[in-house]
């Protein structure tokens, strides 16, 4: 689940590449304050591409993420607000996205709606929400005590970083020491097989919704404490940035296999490559074109191996 | 041929979505006495048009079995229609127009088929990639402007009305609707595509080149993209990069609406099209009574997942 194999030394290799190259390509990349920028933009989709690869580990998606961190991050601006302390603020992000996550789980565990078309549905719906609760207004200038909070540093690291590292290490936990790993991976692989052989499958998938939802809820506190100010259209590309930078990880979209250090790297490549190219003066509507086009390129790559898989077997029946 | 379109269940669909209509109707009958009128139903229809043509697309991918979706419906008529315009900027002769909107909805439907057949990638992830590619091309080509230019002769095609009913919709709709449901019932290729849809192995097993007829649906689903744009062009009169927005949400909720399992084989083209005319009769209701339209997606959303949780626990009780 977090062993070093090949596809993240790839990843490795890759991002240290796009470094060199954008360096080369353009005087601003290789900057101090560039480096943070790409950092404070990749906090969100750390957390939210957590999520996402537990939910596509478990051969599951949910595309309605983005605009679930905007319902998330009203609730937070509105904690904040109401003079809420930093960290009970910041606790409010996911809080509010857990109870979405279960909501996103009735629909689709509880109902039975295939995923893709459940999320779509309320993502219309959310959208619907963000609009009322916003009222086409943005919500700015908003309090800076969770901005604060969140670049206290310890030891030299800014507590955003932990923060993230620590939810990292704990899902990392729960996946290797806890029985929750190979269930959540068995149901990928065969949820038919999974529930034969025992495993809660219900529970399963309605824990990983809300773990996700959670996930996406702590990006949103991460959001309000990094911009200060929430619009309409927040998260409009967070569900395709999460899945591309999931799948360029190595994480299987069948489900069954999952990286957690692979969907790290693979959220740092994809932001390295939107700020170096916004740099290098592509202006930033050709940002969608150039994730989705990554999103379909590592697919499309990863078929050798595993069309090759296929063919074996088929020589292997014959 | 009788039991195929028992296994449809269309009559009981057709019903349910008359009765829904007549309540739809009564609805805004007390809510705004005044929208009664025929330039209302032209109005309908004239919505319709559009939303038709990408829902039959959808309707053909998805009754095609293999987890088939397209969400990059809307993504191909943005980007066939700034094709078409930019080609007849770039010198093509303006007469050519239809055909080149046509061809290259065509060529990003099949774009969408190799991917699915021939790279195998998941068809949801594969059409999320270049829903994001096709659209933001549409925006990264145009800037993002709605392009003038279109030739004043196809006008009144877009605009004018027989009866009081809208062209596009009496020469357009009308007979790709009948083709459509002439070649789904009474051709070998209709059974074939009922058959892959309902149990892809045995499909195979007799002979049914599925991956080629899977190929063609993508084909033709963005082959109606492309003429969904045309319409665009000759009513609108110009080329507007977003004009696809929202759709795939639109024509999966109609799709639903109208019978089609999501999981292929079961439906046909008559609910598809009483149920786009619901849903447009729905939306023209909310836009007189100025209900804004963040409003209209999350109703359709809501809509979506209302079908299919009813659709799932009527299969429990029966």
């Amino acid at each position: 689940m977090i062993a070093i194999g090949g596809r993240e030394w790839a990843l490795l290799g890759a991002v240290i590449l796009a470094t060199i190259l954008f360096s080369v390509a353009s005087p601003y990349f290789a900057t101090a304050g560039n480096a943070g920028t790409i950092v404070r933009n990749s906090t969100e989709l750390m957390l939210a591409g957590l999520g996402m690869t537990l939910l596509l580990a478990m051969g599951s998606i949910d595309v309605s993420i983005g605009i679930l961190m905007g319902l998330a991050a009203i609730a937070v601006a509105h904690a904040l607000l109401a003079a809420f302390a930093p960290p009970l603020a910041l606790l409010v992000g996911p809080i509010a996205g857990a109870g979405l996550g279960l909501m996103t789980a009735l629909v689709v565990v509880l109902g039975r709606v295939p995923a893709i078309v459940g999320t779509l549905g309320l993502l219309g719906i959310y959208r619907m929400g963000v609009f009322a609760l916003l009222g086409g207004q943005w919500l700015s200038g908003l309090p800076v005590g969770l901005t604060e909070l969140m670049s206290i540093r310890i030891l030299g690291v800014p507590l955003s970083v932990l923060v993230i590292a620590f939810a990292y290490l704990l899902v990392w936990l729960a996946l290797r020491r806890t029985p929750y790993g190979p269930q959540l991976l068995s149901i990928g692989n065969s949820e038919e097989k999974a529930r034969l052989s025992g495993v809660p499958v219900t529970k399963i998938r309605i824990a990983t919704f809300v773990i996700s939802g959670a996930l996406t809820g702590l990006a949103a506190s991460f959001y309000v404490a990094n911009y200060r100010n929430v619009e309409m259209a927040i998260g409009s590309t967070l569900a395709l940035d999460a899945i591309a930078a999931v799948v360029l990880g190595g994480t299987s979209i069948m489900g069954g296999r999952c990286s957690l250090l692979g969907t790290a790297l693979g959220v740092i490549l994809l932001r390295i490559l939107q700020n170096g190219l916004l740099l290098v003066g592509v202006p930033s509507l050709w940002q969608a074109v150039v994730t989705g086009g990554l999103l379909i390129g590592v697919l499309a790559l990863e078929l050798p191996a595993s069309r090759m898989g296929e063919m074996k077997t088929k020589w292997m029946q014959r | 041929m009788r039991r195929l379109s028992r296994t449809a269940g269309t009559s009981r669909i057709l019903l349910l979505l008359a009765l829904l209509w007549v309540a739809v109707i009564l609805l805004f009958a007390v809510l705004r006495p005044t929208m009664f009128s025929a330039s209302t139903v032209t109005t309908i229809l004239q919505f319709s048009t559009i939303l038709a043509l990408v829902s039959l697309g959808q309707c053909l991918v998805i009754l095609a079995g293999g987890a088939g979706i397209d969400l990059s419906v809307g993504g191909m008529v943005s980007l066939s229609v700034v094709l078409a315009m930019m080609a007849v900027k770039a010198g093509m002769p303006p007469l050519l127009l239809p055909v080149a909107c046509i061809v290259a909805g065509a060529l990003l439907g099949l774009l969408n088929g190799l991917l699915v057949t021939r790279l195998k990638i998941l068809p949801l992830i594969a059409t999320l990639g270049t829903l994001f590619v096709y659209s933001g091309l549409a925006l990264a080509l145009t800037g993002g402007a709605a392009q003038s230019g279109v030739p004043t002769w196809l006008l009144p095609w877009g605009r004018g009305m027989i009866l009081s009913l809208p062209m596009p919709f009496l020469t357009l709709v009308v007979p790709v609707f009948a083709i459509a449901a002439v070649l789904l019932l009474h051709s070998a290729w209709g059974r074939w595509l009922f058959a892959m849809g309902f149990n892809e192995r045995s499909a195979r097993l007799v002979g049914i080149p599925v991956d080629r007829g899977r190929l063609l649906v993508y084909g033709l689903s963005g082959l109606l993209a492309g003429l969904a744009g045309l319409v665009s062009l000759a009513w609108l009169g110009s080329a507007r990069p977003n004009i696809g927005q929202n759709l795939e949400l639109e024509s999966l909720t109609a799709v639903m609406l109208g019978g089609v399992a999501i999981t292929g084989g079961i439906g046909g083209v008559g609910g598809v099209i009483a149920a786009v005319i619901l849903l447009v009769t729905l939306k023209t209701g909310l836009l007189q009574l100025n209900v804004n339209t963040v409003w209209q997606v999350g109703i359709v959303g809501a809509l979506l997942i209302a079908v299919l949780l009813i659709e799932r626990l009527s299969k429990r009780w029966s």
